[in-house]
């Protein structure tokens, strides 16, 4: 992870947090925080309301109560384009690139907030980072494999430098060793680097072994949290996320 | 002066009668189908010209000729209004093609829109076929040899024939909209994918609903012709058709009455109110204003009264009284709290049809080298699976392996790039899904999918399969005909939503329903529509894990009953407790199958895809 | 061969006109029914400072404020409050051609039904390639090689146009980027709104000429050109106006020019039935 991209981490906090469409709340009751220089991990089954809950610390959902904060600011239903201000880089599970653009287009599109002048040093450190990159730059985005099409989708989020990464199942769709490098390798060293990193992981054992905090969301809302040591000791996890010591029908 | 006003008053009656009839039509096409039918002047002006033409004597030896057509019969009445009828109902046909169901809705409309406005042209520019601009004039009235068309008797009798027939049509139709049929094609304008999904053919219901609207549009025009004695192109502009659409979104679409109010507040009123304004030094002003007042209309009408001043009604099948019946939205905090009724008296092999016949767990679905190409790119590829009959196989694997995709090769809902479906023996890799659903492979959708301006119990009842009063021929023998055999099914509906324990919701729009009850709705109806094989799409996403595994059993028993399920879930618990086998599906291919407890051995996909 | 001279005119006021219409789809999702309306109107503005002593490539500026700033106004005022409300797309086409009717005839209301003409000369008469084309016709074909060079850099090069570029493909991300994207929308709605008045000024001019309902079949050739390179999408939208400007005038030199139109009528039920995403288009992007 090349040093350029990250800067000091910024505190996020959710309290009280109920979000949702229409005035309904899928999530609710939600308190989480994310520290600078760690990774808080968000595991739980489908429709637990995971992409709900990031979605809404991001702006793009509503929030219907509660609270969001970083750093100082309070972020509560702020516009999506003014939280990407504060240093928040989100990257969504699916539409996590603009396909008819190309790659260059992509990270210059990821650069939008920086002055005109830093922009071509900034794409220059994330292909740094992504060498698989550097050689498809004119390729357009819609047609990248999955594994390249999601270091792109990194990429872009990193051409502002954030200070928060909020990822949605980054690992989803690809091929266990791309999926073992991205954790490990550039989001355990993005945190390494002093950032913040919010994740919602399906691959819970390995969302635990990169995680300093990880909290688990059932039917909306958290059902259990804890460092990864606890939780793996914890037989009601152990049985519904790590796979069952004996599966019992 | 008195005489003036009778005449006068024999033309609103036959205009009223005229526009009420267009109306009614066009709200069936598009209030109750949703055939947004942008051309729908068309088919009157085509009725309007084949009476004038079928009664008009030949073109050379009338009026010293000058003016040309074709045909020229010389027909007595009825025959030209009859033969108007039918050619309205002939030329819906070939678009049909812009209505068929891959088209997004407003696309098809634009092609109709522009239909009208390119034939308007044609017919004005080509002269021989219906004397282009100046149009036909001096149509003979019916019967005018033996009585005076201009006479009051005559003009009074003819205005009241206009509402005689104007009424046939308003019962017509109604007994149409509120039987099985009228509740697919409501079904259809709802959500046209998962109406397609349950078996109704969605190609031949919106045919008929154009032919049977276009016909209705037809008859309306040779009414008018009947009495004007003159058509020509500058009567049927494609904005014609803007007005009743005004006309219909001031009544309120979807209500037949408030499409024969639409027509007299809008075409009529619009006609009538301008002849008492004094003439002014410029001709157009008066007419141009009053499409400015219909545009202004349409948009503050669909800004601040979008449902019309007489909306859609509820139909409460439930036999409950309307002030029983639950209409406020559920919240999705409450799901966790649904209790599933008495389902565990259900008897799944009565309730589903499914027979006597005992599980064999022969193959009963199976794919070969399935594949799907989207732009280039490979979402499946070369999947080969078998689907034992009497199990409840689960379909596993992370986001984006193509499980959803597969699905819905199976369904039918896409068309595979390669590779073969075969279903109990028969290839049905070119069969169209909603034939795949009447054959018993019926599909759920991830998201939802309820008809959303239908109750509850409509949703359910409209999957059953088989209703004879769920055709257009089945809809016209009336009541009497499909009554007591709905009437069963409304009970059964009801018995499943009992034993699911959402009886107090039957005739809830099911819009406003919670996410949890949603599910449940979908799933019931999936049921009724008596599926051999189920294929379910994420049926628990979203649903309290309390209320996923009460769902699990009832699905494991509907499996001993006789059915056979494929479940594509996310959630290893449900896998564990009640799948067998498992397919597990990644990046597109299949990784492995075989029990939780094998595949829980099996290093690779325990270490990629189950537990990280 | 003249024909193909008429054609090339055609096909170059079209690839405005569509350019700017396929934009608005493009940003909005709106199929803008009201275009045409909106054309005339800006043709009217220029011809008004046209017979005040305004010379006709002056008062043209008039007409491409008056397409710009209307537009903008129809986006901010009509369309985005009825999309805010989730509607089925059929609602908002059944809006457009409510403005389109009060556009169009609130015109004529105000401007009577007479046909009025620009104070502009053709020009001499050069002939290359077997083509005649008068000054007035070269000029309108140089204006629109410039005005589509112009956009195609504003697309290509810009950080505006790359913005519009990715509001248009993905708006959500876009505001994760970073991208205001109701003012990118706004911008581009301005700037088709441009396109928009230029081609209808230039549409008149070409047509010699022009009432309040001249632009009401123009809507026909403007789907078929939009259609056939897929929607939403600006050089697809270039490319069919190409195509159906030249088809249209080639054609109507050998059949009746009276039914010049139906081949674009043709063009667009074909697309409209076949491949509704354009010749280029995939499955995926509708």
């Amino acid at each position: 992870m090349s040093a350029e991209l990250s800067k000091p981490g910024q505190h996020l906090v959710a309290t009280g947090l109920s979000a949702g469409y229409d005035g309904r709340a899928i999530v609710s009751g939600i308190d989480i925080e994310a520290l600078p220089g760690t990774v808080a991990s968000i595991v739980g089954p489908n429709g637990s309301g995971k992409s709900t809950l990031l979605k809404s610390l991001v702006g793009v959902v509503k929030v219907l109560e509660g609270q969001v904060k970083i750093g100082d600011n309070v972020v509560t239903n702020t516009a999506p384009e003014e939280i990407a201000k504060l240093g928040i880089g989100y990257v969504p599970q699916i539409d996590d690139v603009f396909p008819p653009l190309s790659v260059r287009e992509n990270l210059e599109i990821g650069g939008y907030l920086l002055p005109r002048r830093d922009v071509e040093a900034s794409i220059e450190a994330v292909l740094e980072s992504f060498p698989r990159l550097k050689s498809m730059l004119t390729r357009k985005a819609g047609k990248l494999s999955g594994g390249e099409r999601k270091m792109l989708a990194m990429g872009r989020v990193l051409m502002l430098s954030p200070s928060v990464l909020v990822l949605d199942e980054p690992t989803a769709n690809l091929a266990p060793l791309v999926a073992t490098q991205l954790l490990e390798e550039y989001i355990r060293g993005f945190a390494d680097a002093g950032s913040t990193v919010l994740l919602v992981e399906q691959r819970a054992k390995a969302a635990l072994r990169i995680s300093n905090w990880t909290y688990v969301l059932g039917g909306g809302r958290i059902v259990l949290s804890g460092a990864p040591k606890d939780l793996e000791e914890n037989p009601l996890f152990v049985e519904s996320f790590l796979g069952g010591a004996a599966p019992t029908k | 002066m008195l005489t003036a006003y009778a005449f006068y008053l024999t033309t609103i009656l036959v205009y009223g009668a005229v526009d009420s009839m267009a109306c009614l039509a066009l709200n069936y096409q598009f209030g109750f189908a949703g055939v947004s039918n942008f051309g729908f002047i068309i088919f009157q002006a085509a009725g309007a010209y084949a009476a004038a033409i079928l009664s008009m004597p030949r073109a050379a030896t009338s009026n010293g000729g000058f003016q040309q057509y074709v045909l020229g019969w010389n027909l007595p009445w009825p025959l030209p209004w009859i033969g108007a009828a039918i050619v309205g109902g002939l030329i819906a046909l070939p678009f049909v093609f812009l209505v068929g169901k891959r088209l997004r809705g407003d696309f098809a409309a634009v092609g109709l829109l522009v239909s009208a406005v390119l034939l308007n042209e044609l017919v004005k520019d080509y002269v021989p076929f219906l004397n282009g601009a100046a149009g036909v004039s001096i149509v003979p009235a019916p019967f005018q040899s033996k009585w005076n068309p201009q006479g009051l008797g005559y003009q009074f009798v003819y205005g009241g024939v206009a509402i005689v027939i104007t009424i046939g049509v308003y019962y017509l139709l109604r007994r149409v909209t509120e039987s099985p049929y009228g509740r697919s094609l409501r079904a259809m304008r709802d959500n046209d994918i998962v109406a397609d999904s349950l078996g109704k053919n969605l190609r031949r219901q919106r045919a008929g609903v154009l032919v049977l609207g276009g016909a209705m549009a037809a008859l309306s025009g040779a009414i008018l012709v009947g009495f004007i004695s003159l058509w020509a192109p500058g009567a049927w502009g494609y904005a014609e058709t803007i007005v009743l659409f005004a006309a219909i979104i001031v009544g309120g679409a979807g209500n037949h009455k408030g499409a024969i109010l639409g027509a007299i507040l809008v075409p009529l009123a619009f006609e009538e109110i301008t002849r008492f304004i004094p003439p002014v030094a410029n001709p157009t002003l008066i007419p141009a204003l009053q499409w400015v007042a219909i545009g202004l209309l349409i948009i503050l009408f669909l800004w601040f009264r979008p449902n019309g001043i007489l909306p859609e009604r509820r139909r409460f099948l439930s036999g409950a009284a309307p002030a029983d019946v639950v209409s406020e939205p559920a919240t999705n905090e409450g799901d966790a709290l649904i209790k599933l009724g008495n389902v565990d008296q259900l008897n799944f092999r009565e309730l589903l049809r499914l027979g006597d016949t005992a599980n064999d767990h022969r193959v009963i679905l199976s794919t070969k080298g399935l594949t799907k190409t989207f732009n280039g790119v490979t979402v499946v590829s070369d999947v080969s699976i078998e689907i034992q009959q009497g199990r409840l196989t689960g379909m596993i694997g992370p986001n984006g392996a193509g499980k959803s995709t597969t699905l819905a090769m199976l369904a039918g809902t896409l068309p595979a790039s390669s590779g073969t479906v075969t279903y109990d023996g028969q290839d049905i890799t070119n069969l169209s899904s909603f034939k795949r659903a009447q054959a018993g492979l019926v599909r759920t959708f991830q998201l939802a999918s309820e008809f959303k301006k239908l109750t509850v119990l409509e949703n359910l009842v409209s999957a059953i399969p088989k209703q004879s009063g769920d055709s257009f021929v089945g809809s016209l023998r009336g009541k009497r005909y499909w009554g007591s055999e709905d009437k069963a099914n409304i009970e059964r509906a009801q018995e499943v939503l009992e034993g699911f324990g959402l009886t107090q919701y039957a005739d809830t729009y099911a819009g406003g329903l919670s996410g949890g009850q949603r599910r449940l709705v979908e799933i019931m109806r999936a049921l009724l529509a008596e599926p051999k094989v189920l294929l379910l799409d994420e049926p628990m996403a979203g649903v309290h894990p309390n209320l996923a595994h009460k769902i699990g059993d009832q699905l494991t028993k509907m499996c001993e009953s006789g059915m056979t399920i494929l479940m594509v879930e996310h959630e290893l618990s449900i896998m564990d407790a009640f799948c067998d086998p498992v397919i597990v599906l990644a990046e597109g291919t299949v990784l492995a199958t075989g029990t939780m407890a094998e595949l829980r051995k099996r290093p690779e996909v325990v270490e990629a895809y189950l537990v990280g | 061969m003249s024909s193909f001279g008429f054609g090339l005119i055609t096909a170059a006021v079209l690839a405005i006109a569509t350019v700017g219409f396929t934009m608005q789809f493009a940003v909005t999702n709106v199929l803008n029914l009201a275009y045409g309306s909106v054309m005339i109107n800006s043709a009217y503005v220029t011809y008004y400072l046209n017979i005040h002593h305004v010379t006709i490539w002056l008062a043209l500026i008039g007409g491409v404020i008056t397409g710009a700033v209307t537009s903008w106004c129809l986006n901010r005022f009509i369309f985005t409050p009825f999309q805010r409300r989730n509607l089925a797309p059929i609602t908002v086409v059944i809006v457009a051609l409510g403005v389109d009717l009060i556009g169009t005839f609130g015109l004529q209301a105000v401007v009577g039904s007479s046909y009025v003409a620009f104070h502009q000369t053709a020009g001499h008469e050069y002939h290359f390639a077997g083509m005649i084309l008068n000054g007035l016709q070269l000029i309108i074909l140089g204006l629109c090689a410039v005005v589509l060079g112009l956009i195609h850099w504003l697309l290509k090069y810009t950080r505006l146009g790359k913005a519009m570029r990715a509001t248009s493909a993905n708006p959500n991300l876009a505001r994760n980027s970073g991208v205001k994207t109701q003012f990118i929308i706004s911008t581009t709605w301005l700037i088709s709104g441009a396109l928009c008045g230029l081609a209808g000024t230039v549409f008149a001019m070409n047509t010699g000429v022009f009432e309040a309902t001249s632009a009401q079949l123009y809507i026909v050739l403007l789907l078929a050109a939009m259609f056939l390179g897929g929607p939403g999408e600006p050089y697809g939208a270039m490319f069919g106006a190409l195509i159906i400007g030249l088809s249209t005038e080639i054609s109507a030199a050998y059949i009746n020019p009276q039914y010049k139109e139906v081949i674009a009528f043709l063009v667009l039920l074909g697309m409209l039935a076949f491949r509704p995403y354009g010749i280029f288009g995939s499955e995926k992007t509708l």
